[in-house]
């Protein structure tokens, strides 16, 4: 998927504009397209964020291996920062 | 419409996988199957609580449309994070005036 000129992998801006299109309550309800641009950055943040922050607590447990207890461990802090 | 939205999982997983993928290998720590998809399971669920959220405050300010200024306030939890958007909506804007 694309990449920005920062090296960044990051989210199509198309399918975070779909996705979250699909959950607005109203048909009326539009993304517009700046807005799509900042929320497919958001997502990437949140998902590197959870990434990140397992990682730390595999290491942390000297765990060779990020495994899903290590996410399940940080998600309740990373669900209040956003 | 089931069928849609499980395409759409895919994509955010092939893309979940890769910014994962990447830091594995920088940081020499690999993540497993079921560690991805539970990430990716989570930020699905977050996009629900996103659009909502963004849908209520479009609709606050009398819009149907969700623009730049809706995301600004789904970022205001955390200041780092609040920072960083509000720059890109810069960004955005000095592109936009560029093209003009």
């Amino acid at each position: 998927m694309a990449e920005d000129n920062s090296g960044e992998i990051s989210f199509k801006k198309e399918t975070v504009s779909k996705l979250l299109a699909r959950f607005f309550k109203e048909d009326k309800t539009r993304l517009g397209g700046d807005a799509a641009v900042l929320m497919a950055e958001m997502l990437r943040i949140f998902v590197r964020e959870a990434a990140v922050r397992s990682q730390k607590q595999a290491e942390s447990e000297d765990c060779d291996q990020v495994d899903i207890e290590h996410f399940e461990k940080i998600l309740p802090q990373l669900l209040l920062d956003f | 419409a089931w069928f849609k939205l499980q395409r759409l999982k895919a994509a955010v997983h092939y893309t979940v996988a890769r910014i994962c993928e990447r830091l594995g290998e920088e940081h020499r720590r690999e993540f497993s199957r079921q560690a991805v998809a539970a990430i990716t399971e989570t930020a699905v669920r977050q996009c629900d609580i996103f659009s909502k959220d963004l849908e209520a405050f479009a609709r606050h300010a009398k819009r149907s449309t969700v623009s730049t200024e809706d995301v600004k306030l789904l970022a205001r939890r955390s200041a780092a994070l609040s920072i960083y958007i509000q720059n890109k909506v810069e960004e955005l804007n000095q592109g936009q005036s560029l093209k003009k």
